[in-house]
C-alpha cells in the first residue's frame, strides 16, 4: 500500500536545515473539539512560524458540525488569539497558513466519501502526493467509529497513512487491546502514533541524553550506589472541567497508567542500541515488564490512594473534590496515588522507586530524584557531618527545567563543618523564545514518521497490566481513600509508606 | 574612532595585568553571591564557552559586548573583548585591562564575566600572550573576528589558533568577491582543528530552507535536475553605493556545490553591480545565473531580496520564486507551471539580530561542510 519513495533532495544537506517534513495532509477527527483549537491548531501554525511545515501540506478538519470553511477558519483564529504560544499573532503568516485550512461535515457516512475525495483532489492540486496523518482528536468513544468508516469508505487504501491518537488508550488491558486490534485492522503498528504528550517535552528527552550521551552518570547508576528513587508530578489544578472524564478514570489511570510509568522507563531503562524508535522502545518495555506486579493483598502495603477535601491553594480556597461541578457527593474516585514500587532485574533489585502524582497538591511540580547512597565510612565526626544530606541527583521537569546535583562541601571556617550545597544547571530552554511546546514537537514528528517519543502497543499493554491489580484491588476493597486537604503534599498514609522504609519525601 | 578613555560603565574597573584582573573577577564573584543571597536565590558561575572577540571599532567592540549581554543566559561564557587601536602616536604602547559581571535580563541565577583587553599601538604581538592565561580550562573558543580578517597578519594567526571556532561576518568584508574564496583556505587550513562560519552563511539559513522545501514536494522534484537559470536579488541602497553581494554569492555558490554545477567563465560586471555567470549543469546544459543589487524599503544593504529558479522536466516549464515582501518580514514562495501558479504561501523570514545570529553559530558547535562546499564553488567563479 506504500507509494514509491521520493528522489533524494540534494539541497537538503547540513547540520542547519534539516526537521522538514515530507508533503503531507494532515486531517483532524474532532476539528471542532478542544484539542484541535488549544493544542493542534497553534501548534501548526507555531511551526509555520518556524518554516517547518513543508511546502504542500494541507489540513483537512472534519467533525459532525455543519459550518462553511470560512466560519470554521474565524473560530480557530479566535481560538488562535488565546492559546498560542507566541503572541502577537502573526496575522500574514495565519492568513497563508488558513487558506490550506479546509473542513469537511461528518455528520453521516456520506461525508467520509467527500473526504476522502477531497485528499484525492489535494495529492494532486496542493502536492501532498498520498501522504496522509488522521489524527483523532476526538473523544475516545469515537476512535472505533472513525476507524471503521475510515475501512468502509477506503480512506487508507493506496496512501501512504498514519494516524495519531490521544490518550487514554483504553481504561484497562482488555480495552486497550481491543482498541489496538481496531487499530490495526487498518493501520501496521508502525503507522500508529500514539501521543503521550509528557515524551514531547524537551526535558523528558533529555533524561535520555544527560544518561546515555555521558560517560559519568552510567556507572552510578544502578543499586550499587543509588539508596531509592523519588519521582514526584503534583498538579495544583484540581479536575477543571474534566468532571465525568475524572469520575471513571481517578489519578491512577490519568497519570500512573501513562506518564508516571513512562518516566519510571526512561529513568530505569538499559541503554538503547540506538536513539531509534524501536532500539528506544524495546528498552523501554523490557523494564516496564520488569517492574513487580502488586498483589492485591499487599496493595495496602506499597500503594496509598487520597482524594482531597477542602483546603487552600496557592492563596486561594479550593472546594473539595465532590463539591466539584459534577463530581458525586460520594465519590471514591482517588486524586492522589503514591506507589513503592520494585524493578526486579539486574540494575536495580531491592532499590525503591518511590512514585507520587495527585491534583490538588501545594504546586505544580515534576521532578526525578534519584537519591544515592551515603559514603560507606564516615571519616568525618559526627558533629562536623551534621547538616549533611546524602548526594541526589535531581532532574527538574518543570517548571525550571533543569538538573542539580546536591554533594557535601566544607563550610570556609576554621575546622571542619559540612554542608550541603547544589550544583545547578539550568536549562537555557525556558528562556528560550524557541522552546518549543510539546504538541509541535510530536505533531512535527508524526508528520515526518518518527516514532522515537510515542508510545508502542505492547509498553501501553504492560503499563495496564501494573495498573489494573491495583485498581482491582481498590474495587475488592483493599487500601483506604483517606482525604487530604487541598494544598497539602498528600494524605499521612503517604509519608508513612516512606517512612516505614526510613525515608521522607524530598520537598520537591 | 576610538576614544582615548575607556567607558567604565560598559567595560568596568580597570586592572593591571592578568592576576590583578583574576582577584577582581573573585572579588565581584563574592559580592554577587553575597547580594543573592540576601535575595534568597542561588547564583551559578555556568561558563559553556570562552567567546574571544577582535575589534579594531569602538562600535564593533560595543556591538559585541551588547551581543554577549544577551546571549549570556542561553550560553553563559568568559567573554575576552580584544580592542585594537592603531595610532601610534602620542601613546604609550601597551594592553590596558577592564573586567565586569552581568546579570543577563536581570536574572541573579547566571553570572557572566566580561573582560575588555585594549590593544594601543603597536602591540599585536602580545594579544595573544594576554588571551591564553584568561581562557577558562576545558571549554570550546570561539572567536569572533569583526571587519574583515587580515589573513595572513600573524596576530591573525595566533588568535585563530587558540580557537575550535572562528566567527567572521563577511558582510563587513570590505571586498567580497575577493576574500570569501580566500577564507575557503582558512577553512581548508583549519580542518581538523577549528570550523568556520560566517553570519552571513547563517543570515541565508532562511532562503535555503525555503528551496529545499521545493524539492521536498515529490512532484517538483524532477525540475530540481533541470534548472535552465537562476537569478538572484541583493538589497542596495537608494543610491546603489552600499554593494555587498556576499549573501547572494554564498547562496550561489551552495546551488553550485550542491547540484554539481561547474563554472563555464565569469562574464563582466553586467549592469550597476551585478554579476552575469555562465555555468554548465552536471549533464552539460547551460545555465545562465545573474546576481543584481536591487533598492527595496525596509531591508539591510546585502540581505537578499529575491530569488528565481527556471527550470524544465523536459515538457513543463516551472518556476520556483521567493520573494522578500517589502517594508516587511516576511517572504512569499511561489510555484509557477506552465505560466500557471501552482502554489503559493507567505512564510516570515525575519530579521535576525547579531544575538540571535551569534546564538545560532555557537549552538553548532562543529564546522559546516555544506558552507566550506559552498565557498569552493566560489574559488571556481573567482
Amino acid at each position: 500500500m506504500t507509494v514509491a519513495p521520493p528522489l533524494a533532495n540534494p539541497l537538503r544537506a547540513g547540520p542547519r536545515l534539516g526537521r522538514t517534513p515530507q508533503p503531507c495532509a494532515l486531517v483532524i477527527f474532532g476539528g471542532t473539539g478542544d484539542l484541535t483549537s488549544r493544542k493542534i491548531v497553534p501548534a501548526l501554525y507555531n511551526l509555520a512560524l518556524q518554516r517547518l511545515l513543508p511546502a504542500a501540506f494541507a489540513v483537512v478538519a472534519a467533525a459532525r458540525h455543519s459550518i462553511s470553511p470560512e466560519r470554521y477558519r474565524e473560530t480557530l483564529h479566535a481560538d488562535l488569539l488565546e492559546f498560542s504560544r507566541t503572541k502577537p499573532i502573526n496575522e500574514d503568516v495565519w492568513r497563508s497558513f488558513a487558506e490550506n485550512v479546509h473542513y469537511v461535515t461528518t455528520k453521516d457516512e456520506s461525508g467520509y466519501d467527500v473526504l476522502r475525495e477531497r485528499l484525492a483532489d489535494l495529492d494532486v492540486r496542493a502536492g501532498t502526493n498520498g501522504n496522509r496523518l488522521f489524527y483523532l482528536a476526538t473523544p475516545p468513544s469515537a476512535y472505533e467509529p472513525i476507524i471503521d468508516m475510515l475501512k468502509a469508505h477506503r480512506l487508507t487504501e493506496n496512501v501512504n497513512a498514519r494516524v495519531v491518537i490521544e490518550k487514554p488508550f483504553g481504561q484497562d488491558l482488555a480495552s486497550a487491546s481491543a482498541l489496538s486490534k481496531k487499530l490495526q485492522g487498518v493501520f501496521t503498528e508502525d503507522e500508529i502514533f500514539r501521543i503521550d504528550h509528557y515524551l514531547g517535552k524537551e526535558t523528558v528527552q533529555n533524561i535520555l541524553v544527560l544518561r546515555f550521551a555521558n560517560g559519568i552518570f552510567e556507572p552510578v547508576w544502578n543499586r550499587q550506589y543509588v539508596d531509592h528513587v523519588q519521582i514526584t508530578v503534583a498538579e495544583s489544578l484540581g479536575i477543571e472541567e474534566r468532571a465525568a472524564y475524572y469520575e471513571q478514570a481517578g489519578t491512577l489511570r490519568d497519570i500512573v497508567q501513562n506518564h508516571l510509568l513512562q518516566l519510571v522507563a526512561l529513568v530505569g531503562m538499559e541503554p538503547p542500541v540506538s536513539f531509534d524508535a524501536n532500539a528506544v522502545r524495546d528498552e523501554k518495555l523490557k523494564v516496564l515488564r520488569a517492574i513487580r506486579p502488586i498483589a492485591p493483598a499487599d496493595t495496602a502495603q506499597h500503594v496509598v490512594r487520597g482524594q482531597y477535601g477542602r483546603g487552600f491553594v496557592e492563596g486561594m480556597p479550593a472546594a473539595a473534590y465532590r463539591e466539584e461541578q459534577g463530581i458525586s457527593p460520594t465519590s471514591t474516585t482517588d486524586t492522589f496515588v503514591a506507589i513503592r514500587a520494585f524493578i526486579d532485574n539486574w540494575r536495580w533489585e531491592g532499590t525503591p522507586f518511590y512514585l507520587r502524582t495527585g491534583k490538588r497538591l501545594p504546586k505544580r511540580s515534576t521532578e526525578i530524584a534519584i537519591q544515592f547512597r551515603a559514603a560507606p565510612h564516615a571519616v568525618f565526626s559526627r558533629e562536623a557531618a551534621e547538616d549533611m544530606e546524602p548526594n541526589a541527583l535531581v532532574l527538574r521537569i518543570q517548571p525550571d527545567e533543569g538538573i542539580s546535583l546536591k554533594f557535601g562541601a566544607k563550610v570556609p571556617v576554621q575546622g571542619i563543618r559540612i554542608r550541603s550545597v547544589n550544583m545547578d544547571f539550568v536549562y537555557g530552554a525556558s528562556f528560550m523564545v524557541d522552546a518549543p511546546d510539546a504538541y509541535e514537537t510530536l505533531i512535527l514528528d508524526a508528520l515526518r514518521g518518527d516514532a522515537t517519543l510515542f508510545t508502542r502497543q505492547d509498553e501501553v499493554e504492560q503499563q495496564w497490566r501494573f495498573v489494573d491489580l491495583i485498581a482491582r484491588a481498590w474495587s475488592e476493597g483493599h487500601g483506604d481513600l483517606p482525604l487530604y486537604p487541598a494544598g497539602t503534599w498528600g494524605p499521612a498514609e503517604a509519608d508513612l509508606l516512606i517512612a516505614r522504609d526510613g525515608r521522607a519525601w524530598r520537598n520537591a | 574612532m576610538i576614544e582615548d578613555r575607556i567607558d567604565e560603565a560598559v567595560w568596568g574597573k580597570r586592572a593591571e595585568g592578568v592576576a590583578a584582573l583574576e582577584l577582581e573577577l573573585a572579588r565581584m564573584r563574592r559580592s554577587v553571591n553575597a547580594h543573592a543571597r540576601e535575595q534568597g536565590v542561588a547564583v551559578a558561575r555556568a561558563s559553556v564557552l570562552n567567546l574571544v572577540v577582535f575589534a579594531t571599532r569602538d562600535v564593533h567592540a560595543r556591538r559585541a559586548a551588547a551581543t554577549i549581554d544577551d546571549l549570556a543566559m542561553r550560553h553563559p561564557s568568559r567573554a575576552i573583548v580584544v580592542l585594537a587601536d592603531r595610532r601610534r602616536e602620542g601613546i604609550a604602547p601597551g594592553l590596558q585591562m577592564h573586567c565586569r559581571q552581568s546579570q543577563p535580563g536581570g536574572r541573579e541565577q547566571v553570572s557572566c564575566e566580561h573582560i575588555l583587553i585594549r590593544a594601543r599601538g603597536d602591540v599585536d604581538d602580545r594579544i595573544a600572550s594576554a588571551v591564553i592565561p584568561l581562557l577558562l580550562p576545558d571549554l570550546p573558543v570561539f572567536l569572533w573576528w569583526t571587519g574583515t580578517p587580515p589573513l595572513d597578519a600573524p596576530h591573525f594567526e595566533e588568535l585563530v589558533g587558540l580557537a575550535d571556532r572562528l566567527i567572521v561576518d563577511s558582510g563587513d568584508f570590505a571586498r567580497p568577491a575577493g576574500t570569501l574564496p580566500r577564507l575557503h583556505a582558512v577553512a581548508r587550513a583549519g580542518h581538523g582543528r577549528h570550523g568556520l562560519t560566517d553570519f552571513n552563511w547563517t543570515r541565508i539559513t532562511a532562503w535555503r530552507e525555503l528551496v529545499s522545501q521545493f524539492f521536498d514536494v515529490p512532484a517538483w522534484r524532477p525540475f530540481l535536475d533541470g534548472v535552465t537559470g537562476l537569478r538572484i536579488g541583493f538589497s542596495v541602497d537608494a543610491d546603489g553605493r552600499e554593494i555587498h553581494p556576499s549573501q547572494a554569492l554564498l547562496l550561489l555558490g551552495w546551488f553550485a556545490s550542491r547540484l554539481g554545477w561547474r563554472a563555464v567563465e565569469s562574464l563582466a560586471p553586467s549592469e550597476a553591480g551585478g554579476l552575469l555567470f555562465a555555468m554548465q549543469r552536471a549533464d552539460g546544459q547551460e545555465i545562465q545565473t545573474r546576481v543584481r543589487p536591487r533598492f527595496m524599503r525596509g531591508i539591510d544593504e546585502g540581505n537578499l531580496s529575491g530569488l528565481r529558479i527556471q527550470a524544465t522536466d523536459g515538457s513543463r516549464h516551472a518556476e520556483f520564486v521567493v520573494k522578500r515582501v517589502e517594508d516587511s518580514p516576511h517572504a512569499t514562495t511561489t510555484v509557477i507551471i506552465d505560466g500557471r501558479v501552482i502554489a503559493e504561501r507567505l512564510v516570515p523570514l525575519g530579521r535576525p539580530g547579531v544575538s540571535e545570529l551569534l546564538g545560532e553559530e555557537l549552538t553548532i558547535a562543529r564546522s559546516d561542510a555544506i558552507y566550506e562546499d559552498a565557498l569552493a564553488a566560489l574559488v571556481a567563479l573567482a
